[in-house]
């Protein structure tokens, strides 16, 4: 993979003659190497042949990743925009290989991840004709991207690639789709220079920080006695971890963080006081409903965060730092909004708070951490029964890798349990899906994320449902050597709906229990390295040589089938009705 | 700056239907208006009238006037919602239907 990623790009244009004429196939390549974009992951198909065609002569300056499945590529596009912070790329074809985006899209829009996916269409003068592979993606994408055109002439498709990277990467970041019909694709313009997007008259993606707001939101953290900071995946997006860090020390004040904002404070800051959220930690949770100002940073109140609002936080001031105005007052009325980036609103507020402690009530976080301690993580790390539990796996894993690792999750209790138990030290190193929970992100997510940041070690952590969504990428994984590590927590089941099952339905097991492949052999039919571990003994051993491992690496951790992921906090219920066990019938 | 009061949510006047006439503005590219309408079903918001068109000397820029029944804090989200479609201008938004038929009438005279 490392010649890969060390590919010298060749400036543009310098071996191209002036008013020469190209395709807009070509113009759309040009545009995206104009733009930085060095890697893109597609799969080509018939109304996108002609781009593919123009790519075979771009392999010196465009990397392009063949993947298995449409679903793969833009998860993977996901994974490497995560940890770079840069657009991840899409190629796919019309119809059937367009709506194979659609989750991905979808799923990048909840959790703000700038991507900018090309799709080919058929020729203008076939839309609306049902023709073979013609679907109206624009219309069917509209809801799962921040913004979506359709090109039909050669001459708009470097404005539209401009617009595209700029709507992507600005404001609050999302994905956005260019869809490009083979006739322009095919068309021959002169070469023109690239002209990359600056503005957009009705877009304002940076708001102006009011003073007036920040000097509100200051006196009330100044004449707070239980402040509280909730960080957000905006503390990552807009490189403000130092700031929030800065703020927090300065004032005293607790921080706890959403999934998404994992790594944007560091887990091992004696600020940190935990995560939060259905199945975050004790203190957290329970401190919610005891604090007297709450201040969200880059956060939209996710109903996992907050329970039910109707018992969120009512005794409390909110004060809401956030980019995307739509997101103030929707879950949580702000009693102080302050609409800026979080980097700039932070730095602001520090510089207007007062220095400040409140021991008393870090000390409250801890008492409620070290019963959390007690009753759950003790028994998860060191437990009574013979069967391997998914904590102690997470809990070795992040000592093994000093927390320092992008950690990729899919959907279910081994994301819940990797967040609750990994100790995350770095902004961008915890790759999942959030928003929209999709199983089967992570294993492309991962290879997307090595791909993004190949110095780094990038282990996966799928359940046994997720993996098989989308386990065709070990082609991919084979194919291009992407030496990503691979854990899959088998417990048999679908485990988190299995868990709901078992407290709010009764046990009645309906259809979660799976009979699974031989992962192993599954894995060394792609020539991947592969183990499996049953036995305690085995664990720490057989962790060691995966992250060892200079290749690709597989292995399978068999688990409890009936172990449940706790604290809880019930559907329905307020988060300081959070449980640390399962409620006795 | 703002400072909210929550109680005002619970007020009867935040929380009870009403009528509603919206008035945006934006870019006239394709599926503009189809953009606005999937916002408001998505919040299942009952459009009773729509007038959309182009504005008159410059086919780029285009306006739609709704007339919704919801409540004012559903208005007031969806206002920013829309507002954040990239090719929206601004929204804005009035309580009843007197404004509706004097919009409507404005820019249906425009287009003549």
């Amino acid at each position: 993979m490392d010649a890969l990623l060390t590919k010298t790009k060749t400036a543009v244009g310098a071996e191209a003659q002036p008013k020469q004429k190209i395709t807009g196939s070509e113009v759309l390549l040009r545009s995206l190497v104009e733009e930085g974009a060095d890697i893109i992951f597609g799969y080509p198909g018939g109304a996108i042949m002609p781009v593919y065609d123009a790519l075979y002569h771009y392999a010196d300056r465009l990397t392009h990743i063949l993947v298995r499945h449409e679903q793969g590529a833009i998860h993977a596009a996901q994974g490497f925009a995560r940890v770079s912070g840069k657009a991840g790329v899409v190629f796919a074809t019309s119809g059937p290989g367009a709506t194979n985006l659609v989750t991905g899209l979808a799923d990048a829009l909840i959790d703000s991840t700038p991507l900018v996916c090309i799709t080919g269409q058929v020729f203008a003068h076939l839309l609306g004709t049902d023709a073979f592979q013609e679907t109206d993606v624009v219309n069917t994408t509209i809801p799962v991207t921040k913004w979506n055109i359709q090109v039909t002439e050669a001459k708009d498709i470097a404005p539209a690639v401009a617009r595209a990277f700029y709507i992507a990467n600005t404001g609050r970041p999302g994905p956005v789709l260019v869809d490009i019909t083979k006739n322009a694709q095919n068309e021959m313009i002169e070469e023109a220079e690239y002209n990359k997007c600056e503005s957009i008259r009705t877009y304002k993606p940076k708001p102006v920080l009011q003073p007036a707001q920040v000097d509100a939101a200051a006196e009330l953290i100044n004449n707070a006695k239980r402040p509280y900071i909730l960080a957000g995946q905006g503390v990552l997006l807009s490189e403000a971890s130092k700031e929030l860090i800065a703020f927090s020390e300065k004032t005293g004040i607790p921080v706890a963080s959403t999934l998404l904002g994992l790594g944007a404070f560091p887990t091992d800051h004696p600020n940190y006081v935990g995560f939060l959220g259905m199945h975050g930690n004790y203190g957290p949770n329970l401190n919610t409903n005891e604090c007297d100002v709450l201040i969200a940073v880059g956060m939209r109140f996710d109903d996992r965060v907050t329970g039910n609002v109707s018992k969120y936080a009512k005794q409390a001031k909110v004060v809401h730092l956030e980019i995307d105005k739509a997101e103030i007052n929707k879950i949580i009325k702000a009693d102080v909004a302050i609409h800026a980036d979080a980097k700039e609103g932070l730095a602001a507020l520090t510089a207007k708070c007062k220095a400040n402690q409140h021991a008393d009530w870090f000390a409250s976080f801890k008492k409620l951490n070290d019963e959390e301690y007690e009753k759950v993580t003790r028994k998860e790390f060191f437990p009574a029964s013979e069967k391997l539990t998914m904590a102690e796996v997470i809990h070795h894993l992040s000592n093994f890798t000093k927390g320092e690792a992008v950690v990729v999750t899919d959907v279910g209790q081994h994301q819940m349990t990797t967040s609750r138990y990994y100790q995350y030290k770095d902004p961008r190193t915890n790759v999942t899906s959030g928003g929209a929970g999709t199983m089967g992100f992570a294993l492309p997510a991962a290879m997307g994320a090595k791909m993004g940041a190949p110095g780094k070690q990038v282990v996966a952590v799928i359940g046994d449902g997720g993996y098989q969504m989308t386990v065709q990428e070990l082609g991919t994984i084979m194919q291009y050597k992407i030496p990503v590590k691979i854990i899959v927590l088998n417990n048999n089941f679908l485990g988190m709906v299995r868990q709901w099952q078992q407290l709010f339905h009764e046990k009645r097991y309906s259809f979660t229990e799976m009979q699974n492949p031989d992962f192993v052999m599954l894995a060394q039919a792609y020539s991947i390295p592969a183990r499996k571990v049953e036995a305690r003994e085995d664990l720490q051993g057989a962790l060691k040589e995966m992250l060892d491992a200079e290749t690709p690496f597989f292995l399978e951790v068999v688990v409890g089938k009936e172990d449940n992921v706790f604290p809880m906090v019930p559907a329905g219920a307020g988060v300081a009705d959070v449980l640390l066990e399962a409620p006795k019938i | 700056m703002t400072i909210h009061t929550r109680t005002l949510l619970e007020t009867n006047t935040i929380t009870m239907k009403q009528e509603f006439t919206l008035e945006i503005h934006s870019d006239n590219n394709f599926s503009v208006l189809n953009r606005i309408v999937n916002i408001l079903n998505r919040r299942r918001i009952r459009i009773k009238k729509l007038v959309a068109h182009e504005v008159e000397g410059d086919f780029r820029m285009g306006v739609a006037v709704l007339l919704l029944f919801t409540t004012a804090d559903m208005m007031e989200k969806v206002k920013h919602q829309l507002e954040k479609l990239i090719e929206v201008e601004y929204a804005i938004y009035y309580p009843g239907s007197d404004l509706y038929c004097e919009l409507s009438a404005k820019h249906n005279e425009q287009v003549v």
